[in-house]
């Protein structure tokens, strides 16, 4: 098929379709019917079994309009890593919903001695016939209090080294043995919470990956993430929209009075080549994934990301001045300041902290040798607690 | 041509300029050159036009080039940029060449363009990074024509150049002027460069005689805006090689029992360089493609690039040294000529705090 002939063809869809004030569930419903959900998977699964570049062409005839929906083969990273590693009954009943946004999820990684070094996870989970039973402690996890499934990593077996005995679970969140704890974040608001598992359970055909390897279905999870990170931040308190990341610190230092200060003009400039610069690297790393080439720009995206929140942040706070020392909605200059510098903090320590992402580049991208690890090669249950 | 995809000849371009400058602009030739009074090898330059018709490559067929685009230019830029080339290419293409087509002067580039395209000409125009362009030089009609009285104190490769376009302040504003190696009165001191890969010469004008071109201030600021590009383009390819020699190192050079790079300090440095040098990258050819596409914020676009790709190569070049230790401070180890080409070409044609401002104004701010 042509970009053309597409493009004819979703716009057509569109115009015929198309209507902001169609409640979005019945939306997305029509969008998955159609295909254009995730317009890169095969037509068995929801989609339309088409290139990345022309999945672009849906998106952005998509973008014109303003209407949500598509783009999801990038962007859903729970229906994504559901289609590559689920079984097909687990597959056909779920996905649809993820896709449609009729089920919320959450993800069970982190935990209290395992944060960075995510290998060592602690929560086991114990076969029992056609199940699994879960038991043990995960935190910082976002959305956990209205999630029906997490994506869940656990150790299934001690006595091997620690990347080698983790399994990966779809894990129904809707029982009794979870208890969900909010935890009150930086940006006065509660998203992440503390999830205690006691003698949960989750069936085996909700296992994503062989037992005892479910650090490699972690990896494309957390790539999905990643480059999800990298793509996209929140706009702004209450909102929970994402930036376009466009002008808006422009049109603050004129309401603010500052837009003739060098100092000011400079670093406008600055934050605008940083804001710029990311959408051309993830272009051209688009263009080389496409072109079948690796692409060492793809990995950059998280870190870059974090950088330019954290320079709009400053400068953000720059223009707001005194008025930065005050929150609320009276005050809601300095409000914003406040929240996009703390918020930053989401890109930068979620989903593999910034030192972290560093030494990921440093090591598969340029292929700089691995710091020494005391623990890789030894039995779990050996390994030194913290 | 959506930007970023890549053409086979592209591929194609891109790997005979490299084997070519590894061939004929190895560190040692570099070395050598940068001794010398002239400061490029003649023979070098001719077979870069006879073997791989670089100087014409953005030259219209009819006038003996290839009629390419800017993104091939960006292509080459960024592997001169790699090897440090010393030749007068960024004079004679970014600069001379541009303003030639940039001024529509169909006489003056029917006389100047082939023997630019065939490697005979060298070619430079009076631009310096201190001041605006025409600040120096005055222009004067006298019944013999128009003589040309200044001073240009930056003038890249002005030693050599055997055309000198000139822009010059007239009582009708700025205009262009041709003048030619031998005219009367064209004084030139050759400068010690900072970096002596690229040579400056300050010119100096005694009623000198010069040749009226079509096109003003704007065919200049057209033209200045291309050089921005293709100067980016060198610096992305700066970049990157530097980047390579840092890495390179960092997986060698062992102390206390490891190879460098497998401490975090270094390790970490290396990673925000990538990101450094690939944006740099990203943001040059971007820009190219959009000059090939004559996009209506090529301006804007060529400011930002002026001085992210500047401040981009400056941090790349400038950590390649921290990362070599001792062996990086000494003059035979190459990390400092990266630095001095880095300082140097982020100053050319407007330093970057320079075109920060100039972004934002060309965006409306
Ligand atoms: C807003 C937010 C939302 C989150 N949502 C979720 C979620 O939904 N689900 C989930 O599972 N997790 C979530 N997380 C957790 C997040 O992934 C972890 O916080 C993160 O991976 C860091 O782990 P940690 O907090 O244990 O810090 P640590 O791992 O203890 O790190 C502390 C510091 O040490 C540094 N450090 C650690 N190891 C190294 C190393 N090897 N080299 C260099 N430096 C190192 C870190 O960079 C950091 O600066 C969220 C976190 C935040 C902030």
């Amino acid at each position: 098929m042509s970009a053309t002939d597409l493009r004819n063809e979703v716009s057509a869809w569109l115009a015929a379709e198309w209507d902001p004030a169609r409640p979005t569930k019945e939306w997305l419903a029509a969008v998955v019917e159609a295909g254009w959900a995730a317009p890169r998977w095969p037509r068995e699964w929801f989609g339309r079994g088409l290139s990345d570049e022309l999945g672009h062409v849906v998106e952005e005839e998509f973008r014109n309009v303003g209407a949500p929906g598509t783009g999801q083969d990038r962007h859903n990273l729970y229906a994504a890593t559901v289609l590559t590693f689920g079984g097909d009954e687990l597959k056909r009943r779920l996905i649809g919903p993820m896709l449609r946004d009729e089920v919320s999820m959450c993800l069970l990684y982190s935990e209290p001695d395992a944060g960075s070094d995510l290998a060592a996870v602690r929560t086991r989970a114990d076969r029992d016939g056609d199940r699994w039973i879960v038991n043990g402690q995960k935190v910082w996890t976002s959305s956990a209090a209205t999630a029906d499934y997490g994506m869940l990593v656990a150790r299934t077996n001690w006595d091997v080294p620690k990347h080698r005995g983790i399994t990966f679970f779809l894990f129904p969140m809707k029982q009794a043995g979870v208890e969900v704890r909010p935890l009150h974040q930086i940006t006065d608001e509660a998203h992440f919470n503390e999830v205690f598992l006691t003698d949960a359970a989750v069936p085996d055909a909700h296992r994503l990956g062989d037992v005892d390897r479910g650090w490699g279905v972690l990896q494309t999870a957390l790539a999905y993430e990643r480059s999800v990170m990298g793509d996209r931040a929140r706009a702004g308190r209450g909102t929970t929209g994402m930036a376009e990341m466009g002008d808006e610190l422009v049109a603050l230092a004129r309401e603010t009075g500052r837009i003739d200060d060098p100092v000011v003009r400079q670093d406008l400039a600055r934050v605008a080549a940083l804001r710029l610069g990311n959408g051309w690297n993830n272009q051209r790393a688009k263009a080389e994934v496409e072109q079948g080439s690796s692409s060492s720009v793809m990995s950059l995206g998280k870190l870059a990301m974090s950088r330019l929140l954290h320079e709009s942040a400053r400068v953000r706070t720059s223009l707001a001045g005194a008025r930065a020392m005050l929150e609320g909605p009276d005050e809601p200059v300095g409000d914003e300041a406040n929240f996009l510098a703390f918020n930053a903090y989401f890109t930068s320590i979620g989903g593999g902290t910034d030192q972290i992402q560093r030494t990921i580049i440093g090591e598969r991208i340029l292929g700089l040798p691995k710091e020494p690890e005391v623990d890789r090669d030894l039995p779990f249950s050996e390994v030194r607690r913290g | 041509m959506p930007a970023f995809a890549v053409t086979p000849e592209q591929q194609d371009l891109r790997a005979s300029v490299r084997r070519f400058l590894a061939d004929r602009s190895p560190e040692a030739e570099v070395r050598r050159l940068s001794d010398t009074e002239q400061g490029f090898d003649p023979d070098v330059w001719k077979r870069m036009a006879g073997q791989l018709g670089l100087q014409g490559l953005g030259i219209p067929e009819e006038f003996g080039g290839a009629g390419a685009g800017h993104v091939e230019l960006g292509i080459v830029l960024e592997e001169m940029g790699r090897a440090l080339l010393c030749a007068p290419f960024l004079s004679t293409v970014g600069l001379a060449a541009n303003l030639l087509l940039t001024s529509g002067d169909r006489a003056a580039q029917a006389r100047y363009l082939p023997g630019i395209a065939e490697g005979g000409t060298v070619a430079t125009v009076a631009v310096s990074a201190a001041g605006l362009p025409g600040a120096g030089v005055v222009a004067r009609r006298t019944d013999d024509g128009w003589r040309l009285t200044g001073t240009e104190p930056y003038v890249l490769d002005g030693h050599v150049a055997d055309l000198v376009l000139v822009p010059a302040r007239t009582t009708a504003g700025v205009a262009l002027f041709a003048v030619e190696r031998e005219a009367s009165g064209l004084g030139r001191t050759l400068l010690t460069t900072a970096d002596r890969t690229r040579r400056q010469a300050r010119l100096t004008f005694t009623d000198t005689p010069g040749a009226p071109l079509d096109g003003g201030l704007p065919a200049v600021e057209r033209m200045l805006d291309l050089a921005a590009i293709a100067l980016a383009s060198e610096q992305a390819g700066g970049a990157a090689r530097a980047l390579e020699m840092s890495v390179g190192y960092a997986k060698t050079r062992v102390q206390f029992g490891r190879a460098i790079g497998s401490f975090q300090a270094v390790k970490h440095l290396c990673a925000d360089l990538l990101l450094e040098s690939e944006s740099a990258t990203s943001a040059a050819r971007y820009a190219a493609s959009a000059a090939d596409e004559d996009a209506p914020d090529l301006p804007a676009l060529a400011s930002l690039v002026r001085f992210s790709c500047s401040d981009s190569f400056v941090k790349v070049a400038a950590d390649t040294i921290q990362i070599h230790g001792g062996i990086g401070f000494t003059w035979e180890h190459p990390a400092h000529l990266y630095l001095r080409r880095a300082r140097t070409s982020a100053l050319l044609l407007g330093d970057p705090a320079f075109h920060r401002e100039r972004y934002l104004r060309r965006t409306g701010v």
